[in-house]
């Protein structure tokens, strides 16, 4: 075979392109180590859901118990701007959470009241289907579980959810973390996040932190599936209600009233 | 020794022959060119820098927020891609309609396809908050996010466009390559040993052919899956069944404009007033005028379904349109893509390419703020009143924009001093052989006169 300069400079070229092609692909998708989750088998055997007692929440003026103690252990940064806040249990009127529920003549006048927010966990969440990268994901057990190391921060989740429940960060959180919970991934800047039903302390057998957190034992938690569990005897004798049942994700966050 | 040189003079006209003009711009590089490479070069590099920050600190330099996530990146999405539809379509749909007046304009419009479509997939790459990770969107692929459906159309579409690009360039290139010069061995390697052969041309026939009937669909697909990322999710006045056409149909309006716009400033710069005649923008400029109105119709259909219904969750979102804080841009839209161009477009006195050009340039600034009017104001308000719904985007939203529009200028100049602009081939094909072809296929449509009557 003839091999001249031309020919030789073809096959350098090819060379040099084929052994890049492998670095330069991992350049762009750098595998991160993955967590340790539990199987699917264990986690389809429950189903976790929350109630919010708004009457006993309202009791206390201004309490932020829940807020805080989620936002301490999940490394909640504080930036102390609305354009950039990070937010995994907030709160809203009730007027703007429940717009449906006419209240123009109701005569306790709760419109302005504080409604407790967090992801809805739900059963059809239409966030999941979006995401291009499968960064968020439902788990057997409900969980809508999000994965800062695979997020590649596009955002279309945010698009998705109706419920406003996922913030992003636009800037590195890590200065603005008052003290780090070293048990808990700090996040980098670019990647979204939200609340996860404290499912690290599910783990442990513990309760979600806001639930913990609620001297005023606003909050029940507990297993769908289990008859005797404190959700499911909260939802048997209330009047309960959900954000926009009518979109049909199924939120698995309870309302009563 | 003077005779070889005689010779080669002579090879050298016979392959120029009358179209001097349309090589001379890969020629001559004047002092405007030198002036316009410098001023685009200086205005991408700001928008290098832009981005450079960008990276550096993150989308917090931008004025995007938690809750209007998404602004000029994903406007300039839609408006890059959009744009880059009516390249293909022009001249592949007034092949396949074997419209003759193409000939001239059709590698202008492919090319404009070509590159901003770059700059369409650039605007989500520049959106992206770990934009380290991108190539995740392939090695986690989710079918089920219409983002990846926007993968593969536009993929496709960029591959079979480019490939519709090179096709028709290889005959042109065989005549650089023939006219010799220092960059022989470049324009040898790329003409792909064509000798402009009886069964050369053939084939190349049936290629451009295929591709211009393939690359259609293709289009059609790209702009609806686009409109789909919005469409599918359940946002007020994003969940709307007729978004697919609606964006297809704005797509090759602001991309027909832009074409018109590219073919007048290659007119002036390149000298090709008679290559490039009134007659083609006015045979566009009419086309633009059917576009302009059914754009109104799609927009009227969209609004009036919307009213009627009378749902509070979208009526919060109409109204800041039509008299809230986007009223100002929403009703400017409407007069830059309707009230300015269609008079100008239907009264014939007025197609001039002057006032074309003025209508098309309103049609591309009014088309990019209906992007934004779509986009934005949906996310002020999703199903619930929340504070701090405010975006007002920064000088690096600004920059890369810049950025983005100088880069593609650059890159078709820079093209322009490679390649020619106008299809000499096509043009000595059409001296040759259409004007029988046409008379021949306008004489088969007549009645047959010399069949005796039965």
């Amino acid at each position: 075979m003839e091999f001249d300069r031309r020919g030789f400079l073809k096959i350098a070229g090819l060379t040099v392109l084929g052994l890049a092609a492998k670095p330069g692909w991992e350049l762009f998708s750098k595998v991160e180590p993955q967590e340790l989750v539990p199987s699917p088998e264990t986690l389809a055997k429950k189903r976790w859901a929350m109630s919010v007692d708004l009457k006993k929440c309202w009791s206390v003026k201004g309490c932020r118990d829940c807020i805080d103690a989620c936002h301490r252990i999940h490394n909640v940064p504080d930036l102390g701007t609305l354009k950039e806040e990070i937010k995994w249990v907030w709160t809203a009127p009730y007027e703007n959470v429940f717009p449906e529920h006419e209240l123009e003549y109701s005569e306790e006048d709760y419109r302005h009241q504080p409604v407790p927010l967090l992801c809805n966990h739900c059963d059809d969440p239409p966030c999941v289907r979006y995401c291009p990268t499968r960064a968020t994901w439902k788990r057997e057990d409900g969980i809508v579980m999000m994965d800062f190391h695979r997020c590649i921060g596009c955002r279309y989740c945010m698009a998705g959810c109706p419920y406003g429940s996922r913030s992003f960060n636009w800037r590195d959180p890590r200065p603005f973390i008052k003290k780090v919970n070293l048990e808990f991934p700090t996040r980098t800047k670019g990647v979204v996040e939200k609340c996860n039903f404290c499912e690290e302390r599910l783990s442990r057998d513990l309760l979600p932190a806001c639930v913990e957190a609620c001297k005023e034992k606003a909050l029940a938690f507990g297993d769908l599936k289990d008859p005797e569990s404190k959700v499911r005897k909260t939802l048997q004798s209330r009047n309960v209600f959900q954000r926009q049942p009518e979109l049909g994700t199924k939120p698995k966050v309870y309302y009563v009233l | 020794m003077v005779q070889q040189e005689a010779e080669m003079l002579d090879k050298r006209e016979k392959i120029i022959g009358e179209d001097k003009i349309l090589f001379e711009h890969i020629w001559k590089t004047g002092k405007g060119f030198y002036v316009t490479v410098s001023i685009l070069g200086a205005l991408v590099l700001l928008g290098l820098y832009a981005y450079v920050t960008q990276y550096r600190n993150g989308l917090t330099v931008t004025g995007l927020s938690r809750q209007i996530f998404w602004g000029v990146y994903i406007t300039n999405f839609v408006f890059f891609i959009g744009i880059s539809h009516a390249g293909t379509f022009i001249s592949a749909v007034l092949r396949v309609l074997k419209a003759e007046w193409r000939r001239p304009i059709s590698r202008a419009s492919e090319l404009t396809t070509v590159f901003i479509l770059l700059f369409g997939v650039g605007s989500v790459l520049i959106d992206l908050g770990r934009p380290d990770r991108m190539l995740y969107a392939i090695r986690y692929a989710h079918f089920r996010s219409p983002l990846l459906w926007d993968v593969c159309s536009i993929t496709m579409y960029l591959t079979v466009s480019s490939i519709s690009l090179y096709l028709a360039l290889i005959p042109d290139i065989a005549l650089l390559r023939d006219l010799g010069g220092k960059r022989e061995w470049f324009y040898r390697i790329l003409s792909l040993g064509w000798t402009g052969t009886e069964s050369q041309h053939r084939r190349l026939e049936r290629a451009i052919n295929f591709m211009s009937i393939l690359v259609i669909p293709v289009m059609i697909t790209v702009h609806t899956v686009v409109s789909f990322v919005f469409a599918m999710t359940i946002q007020p006045l994003w969940h709307s069944a007729i978004f697919g056409p609606y964006f297809v149909v704005g797509a090759i309006f602001s991309g027909v404009a832009s074409v018109i716009v590219v073919m007048a400033v290659l007119r002036k710069a390149y000298h090709l007033e008679n290559y490039i005649k009134p007659v083609h923008f006015n045979n566009i400029g009419i086309f633009l005028m059917a576009m302009t109105l059914l754009w109104f119709y799609f927009t009227f259909a969209e609004y009036i379904t919307i009213v009627y219904g009378n749902e509070p969750v979208h009526m919060a979102i109409f109204w800041s349109k039509l008299t809230g804080k986007f009223a100002p841009l929403f009703w400017l839209h409407f007069i830059l893509c309707f009230v300015v161009p269609l008079p100008i477009l239907a009264v014939r006195r007025f197609r001039t390419i002057r006032r074309i050009v003025v209508a098309s340039i309103s049609i591309i600034l009014g088309m990019w703020l209906e992007r934004f009017v779509i986009i934005v104001p949906t996310l002020t308000k999703q199903r619930m009143a929340v504070e701090g719904a405010f975006y007002m985007p920064t000088w690096v939203e600004w920059s890369i924009l810049a950025g983005c529009i100088s880069l593609f200028m650059l890159l078709y100049t820079l093209f322009t001093k490679v390649f020619p602009i106008v299809p000499i081939w096509e043009i000595r094909e059409g001296r040759e052989k259409a004007v029988r072809m046409v008379s021949e296929r306008i004489e088969s449509y007549l009645p047959e006169t010399d069949v005796a009557p039965q």
